[in-house]
């Protein structure tokens, strides 16, 4: 009897318990809008035209050209030429200035430009810089597409990007993936600069662009890393970032080269071995190796194992430091160092010179 | 008391079966500082076990000539060439486009020369496949396999796509097992690679490596968008550049071989070249993306159609073309008989004009292997009388058979044959030894395929 009231009491309850969930599992989709197993599925089911880059290749892809050399062979000379595929560039205005590789154009005598959109343009060298792998060109022509350019936005690792150019010279290829590393913005020497991306860049993307999502360019494609000269797809390819491509322009537009200030000396950060054989207490600065007989530094009366501690009052941590500041310094500026000799601090003027360009 | 236990344990239960899935979806980290984590793995859980291994057998044929200087010390009676027999095996991928009748599209390239052909189930099955028919200058082959509960994938339309859409492969790369890789579309109609007689690919980012060829390119929804089929691989493997015959294209291919057993390519009779800048200069025209027709052929398609020499076409069915090699590939694999909307630039005008795709005549060659193992090796040609056969590869099952070049199939058995289409299902019926009814220089013969 006890059992049987107990059954029935647990039964009741149950029964209860059921309609009442079945009542709630009906009713609280209605109240909150959505169905609970919905959470799951809908995020499988978005459709595909939402998650793609076509809008970003839309706005920039036009603007990214395919670079050829015009080869004439002058034993024949009722042939045309024949165009061979160099690289890529990039339209930056309006006036037709293009960014690109200096290593795609170095070997060239004269260079064709080929848009998207089927029109070919001969092309006038602007200015090349060695250094930083830059050359700039230019096209006289109407309407041209020009890549959208956000020189604020600092690309940060693991944004999505996109390569855009001509590998193989097969014709204009996307490709798609993250930034791997960044180097240090803004800075005018070294390789340090360089955004690393694992987008797939081979022969023929150099020169060419690196946007992010919204179609803006953030860098120009320069380099995959290499083994054995076997070519890419190691997922290791560098870009120039586009704040220090776009200084560069900018310098190579005005003057035709890139200007930079030089000291005429070699030199490394003080370790602490340097440090205690030099004297000094600690380890900020960089110690002179080198010496050029003609150059500044000579002629300010510099030695080897002097320290330089201060550029213009700023105190130098390292060597990149230093390099950036002499680099940024126009030539003939009269500028003050901080030197310590033999444990001495002494201020030294310097006048400035020019780092001379090697077209390799 | 009781009352207020039940209703209390009503709500306690209820309270637990409306919780329970949002606690169990809990469970799952949706969602990274309130932006959605994506992944693919939804997707792919419905699209691999559409995507089958393929593991091929035969025995490569190669052919070495005997210099006539040796000649002479094996006699009068030596061969002329030498024939040497190699064992082979290959692997690759395919996808099952029809789950009821068990049809899985693959790479021709993947299957030539195959005597088996074994199929790698997602789960774990293996069966053996027939070859249905295939496609040489597209790269296109159909197996069917029997079995019960397969998953076909759905098709999408590939003229859709864009650059810049995701794009996933899913495959057998090495052999390792189904491996699943994710890009975008990097370029679409590319053409002018020299890897097939037609090309019209969708060039893509996602990593395909050997042993990927056949297998699918999806898109996020799970579609087939391709079958991916080449790559450029400067090292071997991949750096970024793989190649996929887009589904449209593979479509067609595939109701041509399931209509007919082979694909019959439609014609339209133009010869032309690439629309280029200093083309379009010279006729004062926009656009500067077409195939500039050279040449229209008396009698053809095209005639009919009113296409004349100095159009520009820019369109089929309303979808953009980039170069003559596209057009041409879009018209070969349409099949013969199809009506087609060309979109063209004549005198700066745009117009559109229909054209009925002619027949090939050329020969309609068929995966002979595919109509009965023996016949192998050998090209085969409807014509007036029969199935003709155009061409016999020394050593291989057709020549064993003792058929000729020049022979015309004109019977199997007792039934008569006078198409490729009737050889076929004449062939089809029958087990063991099988009687062909050749005509050979006018006189008749039979030969015994075993």
């Amino acid at each position: 009897m006890i059992i049987k009231d107990a059954l029935i009491y647990v039964g009741k309850a149950i029964l209860f318990g059921l309609i009442m969930a079945a009542v709630i599992i009906f009713i609280l989709p209605l109240i909150t809008g959505q169905s609970l197993t919905n959470g799951i599925t809908s995020r499988v089911s978005t459709s595909s035209s939402e998650l793609s880059f076509s809008k970003a290749v839309r706005r920039a892809a036009p603007a990214v050209v395919n670079i050829y050399s015009l080869s004439i062979d002058q034993s024949k000379p009722l042939n045309p030429g024949s165009l061979q595929g160099l690289g890529s560039g990039v339209i930056m205005s309006k006036e037709g200035y293009i960014l690109t590789n200096y290593h795609v154009i170095k070997r060239a005598d004269e260079i064709v430009v080929a848009l998207q959109d089927g029109r070919k343009f001969t092309s006038e060298v602007v200015g090349s810089d060695p250094e930083t792998d830059l050359a700039v060109l230019k096209v006289e022509g109407d309407n041209l597409p020009v890549v959208p350019l956000n020189l604020n936005i600092p690309a940060r690792v693991g944004d999505v990007v996109l390569a855009i150019g001509n590998p193989y010279n097969l014709g204009q290829t996307i490709t798609q993936g993250i930034i791997s590393a960044t180097g240090r913005n803004g800075l005018s020497s070294g390789y340090l600069d360089f955004l690393q991306t694992d987008a797939a860049i081979n022969a023929g993307n150099s020169g060419g662009a690196l946007i992010d999502t919204t179609g803006q360019l953030i860098g120009i494609n320069t380099a995959a890393f290499q083994i054995g000269g076997e070519g890419g797809g190691h997922g290791i390819n560098f870009a120039i970032p586009i704040k220090l491509a776009h200084s560069i322009m900018g310098k190579l537009i005005k003057n035709g080269r890139v200007i930079r200030g030089a000291l005429g000396i070699g030199g490394e950060a003080v370790g602490p071995v340097m440090a205690q054989i030099l004297n000094i207490p600690d380890l900020t600065g960089v110690v002179i190796t080198e010496i050029d007989p003609n150059g500044p530094a000579a002629q300010a009366k510099l030695r080897p194992r002097d320290v330089i501690t201060e550029f213009e009052g700023e105190p130098i941590p390292g060597v990149e430091m230093l390099m950036d500041r002499i680099a940024e310094t126009t030539p003939g500026t009269k500028i003050t160092m901080t030197v310590i000799r033999e444990g001495k601090s002494y201020q030294v003027p310097v006048i400035i010179g020019e780092k001379p360009v090697h077209y390799n | 008391m009781k009352t207020k236990l039940s209703i209390l344990s009503a709500a306690l239960l209820s309270a637990t079966l409306t919780l329970a899935p949002a606690v169990s979806q809990a469970a799952i980290p949706l969602a990274v500082g309130g932006q959605e984590l994506p992944s693919l793995a939804p997707m792919l859980q419905k699209t691999t076990p559409a995507v089958v291994a393929v593991a091929v057998s035969g025995t490569h044929v190669s052919k070495q000539k005997v210099p006539d200087a040796f000649r002479y010390f094996f006699g009068p009676n030596a061969p002329r060439e030498q024939v040497q027999e190699r064992p082979f095996k290959g692997l690759g991928s395919g996808v099952i486009i029809d789950a009821k009748e068990g049809y899985i599209v693959t790479n021709n390239h993947v299957i030539e020369g195959a005597d088996e052909i074994l199929i790698g189930l997602h789960d774990g099955r293996e069966i053996e496949a027939k070859l249905i028919g295939a496609d040489a200058e597209s790269d296109i082959a159909l197996l069917q396999i029997k079995a019960k509960n397969l998953t076909a994938l759905k098709r999408a339309d590939s003229d859709e796509l864009q650059v810049g859409d995701f794009a996933v492969a899913i495959g057998n790369p090495f052999g390792l097992g189904q491996t699943v890789t994710s890009g975008i579309v990097s370029a679409m109609g590319r053409s002018g690679l020299g890897i097939e007689m037609l090309e019209n690919f969708i060039q893509t980012d996602a990593a395909i490596n050997s042993g990927n060829s056949g297998g699918a390119l999806v898109n996020l929804n799970g579609e087939l968008i391709g079958i991916n089929t080449a790559i450029v691989a400067p090292g071997g493997g991949n750096v970024g550049i793989g190649f996929a015959i887009p589904a449209n294209m593979a479509n067609n291919l595939v109701q041509q071989i399931i209509e007919h057993g082979e694909v019959r390519r439609g014609v339209l009779g133009v010869m032309g070249q690439d629309l280029n800048s200093e083309l379009a200069k010279g006729f004062g025209i926009e656009t500067q993306h077409g195939g500039f027709i050279n040449e229209v052929m008396p009698d053809s398609a095209a005639e009919k159609a009113g296409i004349k020499v100095g159009d520009i076409i820019v369109s089929v069915n309303g979808r953009s073309i980039k170069s003559f090699q596209e057009l041409r590939a879009k018209v070969a694999t349409m099949g013969a008989g199809s009506e087609v909307e060309f979109g063209l630039i004549r005198d700066g005008d745009k117009e559109t004009v229909t054209a009925i795709l002619g027949e090939s005549t050329q020969a309609a060659e068929a995966a002979a292997g595919a109509v009965h193992p023996m016949l192998q090796g050998a090209k085969l040609e409807t014509n007036d009388s029969g199935v003709e056969i155009t061409e016999v590869a020394q050593g291989s099952p057709a020549a064993m058979s003792g058929l000729i070049k020049g022979d015309v199939i004109v019977g199997v058995n007792r039934t008569k044959v006078n198409s490729l289409k009737a050889l076929k299902s004449a062939l089809e019926d029958q087990k063991g030894s099988v009687a062909l009814k050749i005509k050979r220089d006018n006189t008749s013969l039979y030969l015994i395929l075993r």
